[in-house]
This record gives structure tokens, C-alpha cells and sequence, in this order.
């Protein structure tokens, strides 16, 4: 729909112009975008991982009934305790391991074997472009859930199998984005130059192509450690994904439904991590697709 | 001496770095008037705040611009106004038509629509009436079978026929003032011809004042009544087009002249272009802005810039050491 | 191009009102016979990923104390042990005379069970669409008219949190706030519109919002990306100033229009996605739609039943894709001409 964009003033006024006085603008809040919701991810991962080995914390798992039912603030027990006894505060620190395991897991594996795909389906084009990318759309036009519940209730469920699962369905998406961002760079004129004077097809990819494609991969993987994580949650919260009696912001959220109404906490607490986190995920994902976009 | 029909003073239009980066000044200090029936070229390289310049006038610059100075339109500020304000004259008193028709109409709108839309933008008319109007300033405009191409969609016309179409869109409510924004820049030859002829008669016709901006200046002498010269957000040269093309004083101006390819020149003869490149809006230079690029240049020039002043009658320019031996 | 065209014209006036009719329909044509290879490939997919996964639906109905051979006897009952292309075939043929066969689990007719059901669904989608389309619309018009202004950074909180939460999060706080502390509407339950169509919608808003707004906030993202681009950046957009048009009249009648087609695209690639999300948000309020059976019917591997829901939204993301074709066509004129001329 939109033609090459025309500059902003006439043809032929410098292009820098009206671009540069409104960025300047935002530059400073930018900034804040980037390093508060980076620094909140750094620091909820360090206690998450770290936590527990520095600070004695109750075990998330085999809680013993007489502590059941405690409410947030108690002694030894900032979030309180669930209905079995199990202290909540740790459940979601453990919780948070599962997330953030889960999370970078299927953004990597997509990352690297969808941004390997589509780079070379974008790059090569013709027959390997064709055949990749028949496969990819067999696996985006297929019922998601469907083949996701599948594997995982299949299979049992367990870690592993979410992030098999999920991988499933973050590799195509990977791979579509690699290869939009290859196509639209092989267009560009310094790539035909580089061929032009001789720099071997591997070079070429490795110099030229994935170092210019990059940015845009990390952003998306930055919004798609969110999905991940919040498909986690969903899995978990249906029973299919990580299995009881182990920690999962999901199944503490499954959980947590049939007392909504008298102890609403135990919905809202889990409920409320992973809001935040996505949210950081998705704040810091998008200013720096707007910083790197430049 | 009739009074001007708009008056421009010290215009000067600069895009604010807010804080970071130096201030882009684009305009910096344009004075000069129109007066009715009368036809100006502005001429300029790209980048010279020719466009720029006039967009102020109208409002349609971008955020972030500052516009300063003065302009009068019979009596009227427009500097200042606000938005509402502006658009009161806004097609009404002062028009414009622009260079890439294929991309300054709406794709997915008729082109009679478009027309309508602008009679009905000022005039209080129902939209029979206004679709009447739209066929009537297709007929104006010289185009064939107007009610047929009232009812198509930009892309099933060519390029003199959009520009056309244009020009019956800014025609739409008579307005004093026509600027034409290199409006034949994105045209061939021929039809360059065409539609400068065609925006002469019209004016002639409906007793209106022509700007056109180009950065060609054998265009302006061609067609021109009088021509300003600008270069890097000044104007550094103005006089009656006869004026200009026989007694040039600006090296800049004649340089200009001497790049046009002209059919005479011995084969392979190559072409006298103008090297360098204009100076950055962000950093001017504190004294003439051409000096790097000028086959006259000399010490004074670096170290103040030449004021633009009447040196004679009619002709206006702005150098130390001007072609011809002109008083500086 | 043009010149030919009227030259044709003079000749037989009316022929280009006749050759725009026709590309549509064509078109249509071309996407319905498009339906067939789709539902193949999908169904077969779902027929292969159902029998590959260990156990089967007679084993899962009798339960984990059944004999071998009490589950073998089921097993010749519902024709599971014969072949798998056996088993597609005859599903396959049976879809073709219009019948979708007998749920395993329940022994009632799929074509009865989504008949019951689908409505539900349909009504609940329907509603989370339609509001989270017209909301996008109009926030992003709100939001494009002074960008980085007070409209634009509230659409932008709002949408950030919309992308950012889980579909059952946002419906079990919603349930929280609405149903419990202020009752406004039912936590659970399902009135039928004919009966009660108060009530109705007052049991299809919760879940609908639930749906409806991350579906909202991505519109309303892109929406108002596109509206801003080019409001910015078309010449046009600066034509349409000089005539002294009005702004809101350029934002609505000549930038929207042009901006509604990454919309559009979004929409109907959306659709597909929906099996999920009602599979989660129907149990959670008690929706006798299709997504309550869909987990079960998976669990219990009950392939006709899912095979049925998997066939009926692979019609509809197909369908959406021909309306998003004709929509394309009705708003930029190129496309249709384009169309005509091939």
C-alpha cells in the first residue's frame, strides 16, 4: 500500500531534518524504556536463580497442612501459604525459574534453527525458498493448540515436552521473520555490490546478511520470550504443562480458580509476575526495535 | 507601485533540535513580494528552503518547525495564525499544486471527488452542486470528456491528466495565488510544456498570481515575469527574467545559466556543472554560503556574507565580487 | 493502459461496469475451490497427530482398570483397530456425504453436537470481534489525530497492557472485579439469546472482553501505526491540507481508508488463532460452546469430535480470507483494475 516513502518536506530537502528534531525529542525517554524494564528483568531473573541458594526460603513443594491457608504477610511467609501448605512466595520464585527456562529455551531454539531456515529460504530463494517455506506455513496453518495440547498430553507433561511443544510453533515464526528481513535486505544495493566484487556466499551471509538482520531478530525473540512464557502459563494452567506438584505461574493460576472469591489472592499474586514480566518483556522489546530502527 | 498581493519578510523557518544537535536552518531571511497577474519563479537547488519557504506560508510544514518573519497576504498575518485560521485561506486565497501527481491524490478517492472536496472545503454548496463544479473545472482545465474522467480513480489517468486534475483542485475556489511546486518537474517534456501553457492561460484568464518553484532556471526565463534566485535559505539574486538572463550578476546565477545543455555546444564538449555540494542546513557559514563552490571567491567572502541589496533598479543581488562588473 | 481503456470504452460504453463484476467473482470461485486442499491437508495433519499419540479413546473411556481384553471388545466395537487409512477413509467419505460420524465418548452425532455448540462459540466470537474492531478503529483515530499527544499515550498504555496479558488472566481478574466484588455480570454460565437476550449478552461480555481486548490492543497498535505513517508521509495527506480541508475530515476520509489493509491482513490471520483461545476462556466460565469439548475430546481421544471442530474452523479461516480479499478489492480501486486487466 504505501510507495518508497517521499521525505517529509519537499523532494530534495535534507532527510535528517524533521526526523532528527522529533527523535531528539524521545531520546530520553527512550533511554528510560530500555534500562527500567531491562534492569526489572535482570533483577527478577537473580532472584529467581539466586534467591533461594543465598537466602533460606521454604521449600516450594511438600508444605505440611498445619501451615495451609496462610494469609500474605505472615511470619515466614510474605505471600502466605496455598491450601496444601506450600509457602507461595518461593512457589513463585520457582515459578519464575520455569518461566524463565521455558521463555529463553523456545525463543532459542526458534531463534537459531527458524533464523537458520529463513535466512537461507530468504537468501537462496528458488527451490530451497519453496520447500522451506511450504513446510513452515503447513506448520503455522495447523490448529495450534490442537497439536500442542496433543504433544503435550501425549507425552505426559513436563518441561521438556512444553518447550518441545512450543518450539513447534516458535521455529515458523522465526523462520518468516528471518526470511522477510533477508528478502527485504537482498534488495538493497550494497548487496549486490558486495557480490559484485567477488565476496564468496558464505562471507556474504555471515558479514553482510545476519549482522544486518539481526536487530530484528532480537526484538521479535524479546516479544517472543513473552508469548512463550505466557503459552507456558496457558499449558500449565490447563494441566498439560508443567505437572503438579511443581511450581508454574500457570498451574498456581489454575489453581488458584476455585477460590477466587473468599482468598482471590492466590489468582492475583501469580497473575500479577506475569503481567509484569511480559509486559517488561514487551516495553523493552519494542524500544529497542524503535532505537534500533534509526 | 500597486500594492503587493503578498509580502514576505525576513521569513526565516528552522527545524529546532530540542536540545540535542544544532538548529536546522532551512529559510534564513527571505524578503521579497508578489503582486497580482504577476508570474514569479523561485529557483533553487535542492535544499535551498525554496519548497520549504513557501509550505510555511500555507502551514504545511511538520512539527518542529519554527517560522518566524513576516507574511502578508492583502494586509493578513499568516505567520502565527493557527491552524483553523490558516485553512480559511487554505485554497480559498492561496493555492498549490505539487510535483508528484501520481502520489498528491488520494488512490482510493474519484478525481471528481477530490475536486468536489475542495470547492465544498469553502464553499457552502450541496454535493450535486459541487460534483457539477468538479466537471466544470475539468472543462477549465482542458481536459477531455470531463464527465467520464470525473468518475476515475487517479491511477487510470496519466500524468498530465493528474496534474491537471490537480490544478482544477487548487483552481477550485479562484484563489489570488497559485503556487505551483515543481509541479512539472515529474513530467515529461512535453507535457512540461503543456501544462506550463495551460497554467499560464488560466492565469491569465482568471486574473490570478503565479509562483512557480523549479530548479530549472531556463524554465523561469522561458515563462517568468520575474525570477528569484535562492540558494542555502537565502536569495541571492532577483530580477525581471529579460533582466536576469542578459545582465546575470550572481557567479552562483550564471553558473546555473552555463550548466543548462544547450543544442549549440560542440559534441562531447563537458557539461560545466557545478562542483561541491550546498553547504549543510545545520552549519552555515559565516560568510557567503557559495564561497567553496564559486570561481570568483576571495578573502572578504569568507569572512562576511554579502548582503542581498538593490544594486539596480529592479535587480537585486547579494555578492562582493559579481559577474559583469556590477557594484557590489 | 488508461488509453486503451477508453478507446475500449467508446466502442462498447458500460464494458468497464460489467468487467469489474466479473474479477470478483472469479476470485471468490478461485478461493472456495481453495477450501478443499486446505481442509484435506488439515484434517489429515490432525488424523496423523491423533493416532500417533500413545493410548487410544477406547482404553481412555474405560478407564484405567479395565482389561485387556474389555478394551479390545471396545476397540472392534468402534472400529479402532482397523488400518489408519482405513479409518481416514472412512471418515473422509463420511464428510463428503455431510457426515461427520459419532463422537466415540459420547456416541451422539458430531453434526448434532456442533450444532448445539457452535452457536455459543459464534455468538461469543462474533462479540469479541466486532467490539475489539470498532473499539481499534476508534482509539487509533483518537490516538493518530496529535501523535505523542494525551489520546495517543493512553492508547499506547492500553494497548502494551492488552499484548502483555494472558487471555485466562485477564478473564479470571475480570471475573474478580465484576463478578464478585461489583456483580455486574455472571462469573459463570450460559443464557441462549433466544431466551433471554439480556441476559445473553450479560453472559457472553465477560469472556468476550476477555478475548476481545489483547485482540484490541494489537489493532489498535498497528491501526494507529499505519494512520500516523500516513498521515506523516502521503503527499497526498498534504494535498488534501492545502485544499483547506479539515483535519479530522483528512484523518477520517482520506487516511483511515488507506490504512484499514495491515488491519485487515491481521484480522483474518487472527481467526485461525481462535481454536486456542476458546478452548481456554469457555471452561473457565462455563461456556457450552465448542471449546469446552475440545481439550476433552483431545484427552479423551475422541477423534470425531475433534476432527469436526478442526473441519469447521478451517472453513472459517478460508472464508475469512476471501472476505479479506473482496474487502481489499472494495477499498483501493487499483486492486480491482488490476484484476480486471489479468
Amino acid at each position: 500500500m504505501s510507495a518508497p516513502l517521499p521525505e517529509l518536506l519537499a523532494p530534495g530537502t535534507e532527510p535528517s531534518v524533521a526526523r532528527a528534531s522529533r527523535a531528539r525529542g524521545r531520546g530520553r525517554a527512550l533511554n528510560l524504556r530500555i534500562w527500567l524494564p531491562a534492569g526489572f528483568l535482570v533483577l527478577l531473573f537473580c532472584a529467581c536463580f539466586l534467591w533461594p541458594l543465598v537466602y533460606p526460603v521454604p521449600k516450594p513443594t511438600g508444605g505440611s497442612i498445619l501451615e495451609a491457608g496462610l494469609p500474605p504477610l505472615s511470619p515466614g511467609h510474605i505471600f502466605g501459604t496455598d491450601p496444601v501448605g506450600n509457602d507461595v512466595f518461593s512457589r513463585i520464585l520457582y515459578g519464575g525459574r520455569v518461566s524463565f527456562e521455558v521463555g529463553l529455551s523456545v525463543t532459542a531454539i526458534g531463534l537459531v534453527i527458524g533464523g537458520l531456515l529463513g535466512t537461507a529460504a530468504g537468501y537462496w530463494g528458488g527451490a530451497v525458498d519453496t520447500v522451506i517455506m511450504r513446510v513452515l506455513d503447513v506448520l503455522i496453518a495447523f490448529p495450534a493448540l490442537v497439536l500442542a495440547l496433543a504433544i503435550a498430553e501425549g507425552l505426559g507433561p513436563s518441561e521438556m515436552h512444553v518447550i518441545w511443544a512450543l518450539s513447534f510453533f516458535s521455529i515458523p515464526a522465526f523462520g518468516r521473520i528471518a526470511r522477510s528481513a533477508t528478502l527485504s535486505l537482498r534488495g538493497q544495493t550494497f548487496m549486490l555490490a558486495a557480490r559484485l566484487s567477488g565476496t564468496s556466499r558464505r562471507r556474504m551471509i555471515l558479514r553482510h546478511v545476519v549482522p544486518n538482520i539481526m536487530p530484528q531478530l532480537l526484538t521479535f525473540s524479546l516479544l517472543g520470550i513473552g508469548v512463550a512464557i505466557i503459552l507456558e502459563g496457558a499449558l500449565s494452567f490447563l494441566g498439560l504443562g508443567i505437572p503438579l506438584p511443581e511450581a508454574s505461574w500457570g498451574s498456581m493460576i489454575a489453581q488458584g480458580q476455585g477460590t477466587l472469591s473468599a482468598s482471590p489472592e492466590y489468582v492475583l499474586i501469580p497473575s500479577a509476575f506475569l503481567f509484569v514480566t511480559v509486559v517488561a518483556l514487551n516495553v523493552l522489546g519494542d524500544a529497542l526495535r524503535e532505537r534500533w530502527a534509526r | 507601485m500597486t500594492e503587493a498581493l503578498l509580502d514576505i519578510e525576513d521569513l526565516r523557518v528552522t527545524f529546532t533540535g530540542r536540545g540535542r544537535g544544532p538548529e536546522v536552518r532551512a529559510v534564513d531571511g527571505v524578503t521579497y513580494s508578489v503582486y497580482a497577474g504577476q508570474t514569479l519563479a523561485i529557483v533553487g537547488e535542492s535544499g535551498s528552503g525554496k519548497t520549504v519557504s513557501c509550505r510555511a506560508l500555507m502551514g504545511l510544514l511538520p512539527p518542529g518547525a519554527v517560522v518566524t518573519g513576516s507574511a502578508r497576504f492583502q494586509g493578513t498575518q499568516l505567520i502565527g495564525l493557527s491552524d483553523d485560521q490558516l485553512r480559511q485561506h487554505r485554497g480559498a486565497n492561496v493555492a498549490m499544486v505539487f510535483q508528484d501527481p501520481a502520489r498528491s491524490l488520494n488512490p482510493t478517492m474519484r478525481v471528481g471527488a477530490q475536486i468536489a472536496e475542495a470547492v465544498r472545503a469553502h464553499q457552502d454548496v450541496s454535493k450535486a452542486q459541487a460534483r457539477q463544479r468538479a466537471i466544470d473545472l475539468l472543462r477549465l482545465v482542458r481536459m477531455p470528456l470531463p464527465e467520464r474522467r470525473s468518475a476515475e480513480y487517479p491511477h487510470q489517468l496519466s500524468g498530465g491528466m493528474r496534474q491537471r486534475v490537480m490544478i482544477a483542485i487548487a483552481l477550485a475556489c479562484r484563489p489570488r495565488l497559485l503556487i505551483a511546486d515543481e509541479a512539472t518537474t515529474a513530467l515529461d517534456v512535453t507535457t512540461q510544456a503543456q501544462i506550463m501553457e495551460l497554467m499560464l492561460e488560466l492565469q491569465a484568464e482568471l486574473g490570478m498570481a503565479l509562483m512557480f518553484i523549479s530548479h530549472d532556471l531556463g524554465l523561469a526565463g522561458a515563462y517568468a515575469d520575474e525570477v528569484i534566485v535562492m540558494y542555502a535559505g537565502r536569495i541571492v539574486e532577483q530580477a525581471p527574467a529579460i533582466e536576469l538572463v542578459t545582465r546575470v550578476r550572481m557567479p552562483y546565477t550564471q553558473a546555473l545559466f552555463e550548466a543548462i545543455p544547450r543544442l549549440e555546444r560542440p559534441a562531447h564538449a563537458p557539461l560545466p556543472v557545478i562542483g561541491g555540494r550546498p553547504p549543510d542546513p545545520a552549519m552555515l557559514p559565516q560568510g557567503c554560503a557559495f564561497e567553496p563552490r564559486c570561481r570568483r571567491a576571495a578573502d572578504d567572502c569568507r569572512a562576511a556574507a554579502p548582503p542581498l541589496a538593490e544594486h539596480e533598479p529592479g535587480h537585486r543581488w547579494a555578492c562582493w565580487h559579481p559577474v559583469n562588473g556590477g557594484p557590489s | 493502459m488508461a488509453i486503451a481503456e477508453e478507446v475500449r470504452e467508446q466502442a462498447e460504453p458500460g464494458a468497464a461496469r460489467t468487467r469489474r463484476a466479473r474479477p470478483s467473482v472469479r476470485l471468490t470461485g478461485r478461493r472456495l475451490l481453495a477450501v478443499i486442499p486446505v481442509l484435506l491437508g488439515v484434517t489429515f495433519l490432525t488424523f496423523v497427530v491423533m493416532n500417533l499419540l500413545p493410548g487410544d479413546a477406547a482404553q481412555e473411556l474405560l478407564g484405567a482398570n479395565a482389561t485387556p481384553a474389555q478394551v479390545h471388545q471396545l476397540e472392534i466395537q468402534l472400529h479402532l483397530n482397523e488400518p489408519f487409512w482405513v479409518r481416514y477413509g472412512g471418515w473422509l467419505g463420511g464428510l463428503l456425504h455431510g457426515n461427520l460420524g459419532t463422537s466415540l465418548a459420547s456416541r451422539e452425532n458430531v453434526t448434532t453436537i456442533l450444532g448445539q455448540r457452535l452457536p455459543v462459540t459464534a455468538e461469543l466470537l462474533i462479540y469479541a470481534f466486532a467490539g475489539s474492531i470498532v473499539f481499534a478503529v476508534g482509539l487509533a483515530v483518537l490516538a493518530a489525530r496529535k501523535p505523542n499527544g494525551i489520546a495517543d499515550r493512553i492508547s499506547m498504555v492500553v494497548s502494551m497492557t492488552g499484548l502483555s496479558v494472558a487471555p485466562y488472566v485477564l478473564a479470571l481478574v475480570l471475573i474478580y472485579i465484576f463478578a464478585v466484588r461489583v456483580q455486574w455480570f455472571p462469573a459463570i454460565g450460559y443464557t441462549s439469546l433466544t431466551q433471554d437476550p439480556a441476559a445473553n449478552i450479560r453472559s457472553l461480555t465477560l469472556p468476550a472482553i476477555a478475548i476481545g481486548f489483547p485482540l484490541f490492543s494489537v489493532y489498535t497498535r498497528l491501526l494507529r501505526a499505519d494512520i500516523v505513517e500516513q498521515m506523516q508521509r502521503e503527499d497526498y495527506i498534504v494535498t488534501a491540507r492545502a485544499k483547506g480541508v479539515p483535519p479530522w475530515r483528512v484523518l477520517i476520509r482520506h487516511a483511515l481508508p488507506n490504512s484499514l489493509f495491515g488491519l485487515i491482513t491481521l484480522v483474518a490471520l487472527n481467526l485461525g488463532t481462535l481454536v486456542g483461545a476458546v478452548a481456554i476462556i469457555e471452561p473457565i466460565f462455563s461456556l457450552p460452546g465448542v471449546g469446552a469439548i475440545l481439550i476433552q475430546s483431545i484427552t479423551d481421544h475422541d477423534v470425531p469430535v475433534v476432527e469436526g471442530i478442526v473441519v469447521v474452523f478451517a472453513v472459517v479461516v478460508v472464508l475469512a480470507g476471501l472476505i479479506a480479499d473482496l474487502l481489499y478489492a472494495t477499498l483501493d480501486p487499483r486492486i480491482r483494475y488490476e484484476r480486471a486487466a489479468s
